[in-house]
């Protein structure tokens, strides 16, 4: 784990911070997010240094020391896991960045099925795979926050780098989509329309997305802290939802999660 | 075999996902792309979901494409279950698709192809030398993403669609101030075809088929036959019985073949080269000045046509934009078993998609077979080709020209093990 006292971490205040991105099981939309951090590609790229991304540049020091390592995607294989140990111990801080990567997101759909038959529907022969079940960053080693999101936020984009070049601990927003909803004023499909919204369990950071586009939130920001999975899935099944169906919208995003778990097994 | 007869480009950078290279210089015919990045059993685990989260989970397939994914599958969905939509959605969708064509166009020749031209290790370290087209680059690519953004409520993985149509309409204002914005990157659009043509491509010639899909109106995206230069036509819904897959053990990703046939090409290149006279004037025009004639059978010129496409896809949205009043409509779907496919033209090209719907609107079985795939075979039929061509050059020459080559395919290793 990070030790401070490190030689390696010597000096590296005085410099740019070194960042470097590694991309594991995912549709690496957050790394695009990220090269096209906007209108703010160019001046941020003035003061941080890219060390290591492979999307963004041939080469790169993959054995760190890095400042803080950005990590997209899941955990699917064992090798993923043990470079990210690696990677941990090369870095300062380590960030998850988007949904796959801080709580499974869309490839951990596949954990709710046994892995075999996942694994047999798509190729005849499975004898040359090594697919572990999907899991999320901080299954495997300690982390710094996470930008959540899929793709990630931009508004936790924003803190993370601007508390990274002031030296300060970024805030991540703690509530769920519901309070940025009523923020915007917008009409609740749930209780207008009986649309089943998740956005009272989802993490708030996309501004209410979904119900401001006239649609239920279907969590792609993945679990609020200490949501309480078990109410919504009850009022899920009051509105007339089948098993199945309330199963798949606590599925969708953060299946290994234990927040959304009560909800998945109502 | 030594060390020196043994090119192993490991984890190609500026490609999307994870990809080496491995060259026997003794024998082309051990050229093989290992496409090392983790299979992600899309096809596996959509089985059991509902018919409605099909787009927006397939959208995760990919980062550059996810509105081509999203919308191939939503298409495949509505074919299976019988779902008919408005003009406006037909034409809505057309005009998302090409805004992220033309985006994903963008990234890949200033970010991931132009570095190669310039001998630079990448977009960063190329700044200095063309500080006008990274100007460029960003300002062309926050307008196509905020097009597609207006229609899908974001650029990426948008949230809006839906089987059936839009869940809501942006005010008709915010369409006009985007045909201005786009009339206003019009001239960049030009700037790009001259930036890219000014490139100097290695003179190489491969004896490729070409497939694009086709229609008689206009340079299709969404819809029309699977056309190949060399005489397949086809209706989408033929498409398993022409072509297939193959498994290799050093590639997480499939091979497609047309059935009977070596290889193709699919991609910018393929569809200039097949429906050429179907682009704007105005891009037919620039290919005339840049002195390029297609069909054309060099796959660096991959390259250019994409830029071609740049031109084409922001005239053809203004078009679209200007000649339409788009406003909020009833979806109507209902619960239907049944099976059906749909291909698209994504960046890098043909897109197949097919779904077996349940009658309680739960996905039975789904197949998805991706650009990259059906060029998979191409490219290292290229590569072979340009290795044995250029066999007496220095080592590092070869490697820089493999990895071009690749890159002008400008292939999504994501994509392909989806
Ligand atoms: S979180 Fe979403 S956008 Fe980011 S890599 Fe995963 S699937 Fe892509
Ligand atoms: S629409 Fe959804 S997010 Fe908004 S208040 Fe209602 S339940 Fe919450
Ligand atoms: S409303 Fe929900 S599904 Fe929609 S963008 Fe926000 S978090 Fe994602």
């Amino acid at each position: 784990m990070f030790n401070p006292r490190n030689p390696r971490f010597k000096n590296m205040k005085r410099m740019k911070p070194r960042i470097a991105v590694f991309k594991y099981s995912c549709c690496a939309g957050c790394e695009f997010q990220l090269i096209f951090f906007q209108k703010h590609l160019l001046e941020t790229l003035k003061a941080v240094d890219v060390v290591y991304c492979k999307m963004l540049k041939s080469g790169g020091v993959e054995a760190g020391p890095f400042d803080v390592a950005l990590i997209e995607g899941a955990i699917t294989e064992e090798w993923q896991a043990s470079q990210l140990k690696k990677i941990r111990e090369a870095s300062r801080y380590l960030i998850p960045i988007g949904s796959c990567a801080v709580c499974g997101g869309i490839p951990a759909i596949k954990n709710s099925t046994d892995e075999l038959d996942v694994e047999k529907r798509v190729y005849a022969d499975t004898a040359f795979l090594h697919s572990v079940t999907a899991a999320p960053i901080d299954h495997y080693v300690k982390v710094d926050g996470y930008v959540k999101g899929c793709p990630m936020g931009e508004r936790d984009l924003d803190e993370l780098v601007i508390s990274l070049l002031l030296g300060k601990k970024p805030v991540f927003l703690e509530y769920c989509v519901c309070v940025e909803c009523k923020l915007r004023g917008a009409i609740c499909v749930l209780v207008a329309y009986g649309e089943p919204c998740m956005g009272p369990v989802t993490n708030a950071g996309c501004g209410a997305l979904c119900p401001v586009n006239n649609r239920a939130c279907y969590s792609c920001w993945g679990p609020m802290r200490d949501a309480n999975a078990k109410a919504l899935a009850d009022q899920f099944l009051k509105m007339g939802l089948r098993k199945e169906d309330i199963f798949r919208k606590f599925t969708e995003f953060g299946q290994p999660t234990d927040e959304f778990k009560p909800g998945a097994l109502t | 075999m030594s060390h020196r007869e043994k090119i192993d480009i490991d984890y190609l950078a500026r490609v999307e996902g994870e990809t080496s290279i491995r060259v026997e210089l003794a024998r082309q015919s051990a050229i093989e792309l290992k496409i090392f990045e983790p299979p992600r059993f899309f096809e596996g685990f959509l089985v059991g979901r509902n018919y409605d989260e099909v787009g927006d989970i397939v959208s995760r397939i990919c980062g550059i494409c996810p509105v081509s994914h999203m919308t191939t599958a939503i298409q495949a969905i509505e074919k299976a279950m019988g779902i008919t939509v408005s003009q406006q959605t037909v034409i809505l969708r057309e005009i998302m698709v090409i805004s992220q064509i033309v985006a994903s166009h963008l990234v890949h020749l200033y970010m991931f192809a132009m570095p190669d031209y310039h001998s630079r290790s990448g977009f960063v370290e190329m700044l200095p030398d063309t500080p006008k087209a990274a100007r460029r680059l960003l300002k062309m690519k926050e307008v196509m993403n905020e097009l597609t953004g207006l229609i899908g409520g974001r650029a990426l993985h948008p949230v809006t669609h839906l089987p059936g149509g839009f869940t809501h309409i942006c005010p008709a204002a915010n369409f006009s101030a985007m045909a201005k914005k786009l009339r206003n990157i019009r001239r960049d659009a030009a700037g790009v075809v001259e930036d890219i043509a000014s490139l100097e491509f290695p003179d190489f010639h491969s004896d490729s088929e070409y497939v694009a899909l086709d229609s008689q109106s206009h340079y299709a995206v969404n819809e029309g036959a699977i056309v190949s230069s060399r005489g397949l036509r086809i209706s989408v819904d033929e498409y398993r019985g022409y072509f297939e897959e193959s498994q290799v053990p050093y590639a997480f990703a499939k091979k497609s073949a047309i059935k009977g046939r070596p290889s193709f090409m699919v991609g910018a290149l393929a569809r200039a080269n097949i429906k050429f006279s179907k682009l704007h004037d105005e891009a037919k025009a620039l290919a005339g000045k840049a002195g390029v004639t297609f069909p054309c059978d060099n796959p660096f010129y991959n390259n250019l046509a994409q830029a071609l496409e740049i031109v084409n896809g922001i005239e053809r949205c203004i078009e679209l934009i200007e000649s339409n009043v788009f406003k909020d409509e009833d979806r109507h779907v209902r619960l239907h078993s049944g099976e059906g496919g749909s291909v698209t033209e994504a960046p890098r090209g043909l897109l197949y998609h097919w779904y077996r719907i349940d009658r309680q609107g739960v996905v039975e079985k789904a197949d998805i077979v991706t650009p990259t795939s059906h060029n998979f075979l191409n490219i290292e039929k290229d590569l072979k080709k340009l290795v044995k061509e250029n066999s007496d050059r220095k080592r590092a020459e070869i490697i820089a020209l493999c990895e071009k080559l690749v890159r002008a395919y400008d292939p999504c290793f994501s994509c392909s093990v989806h």
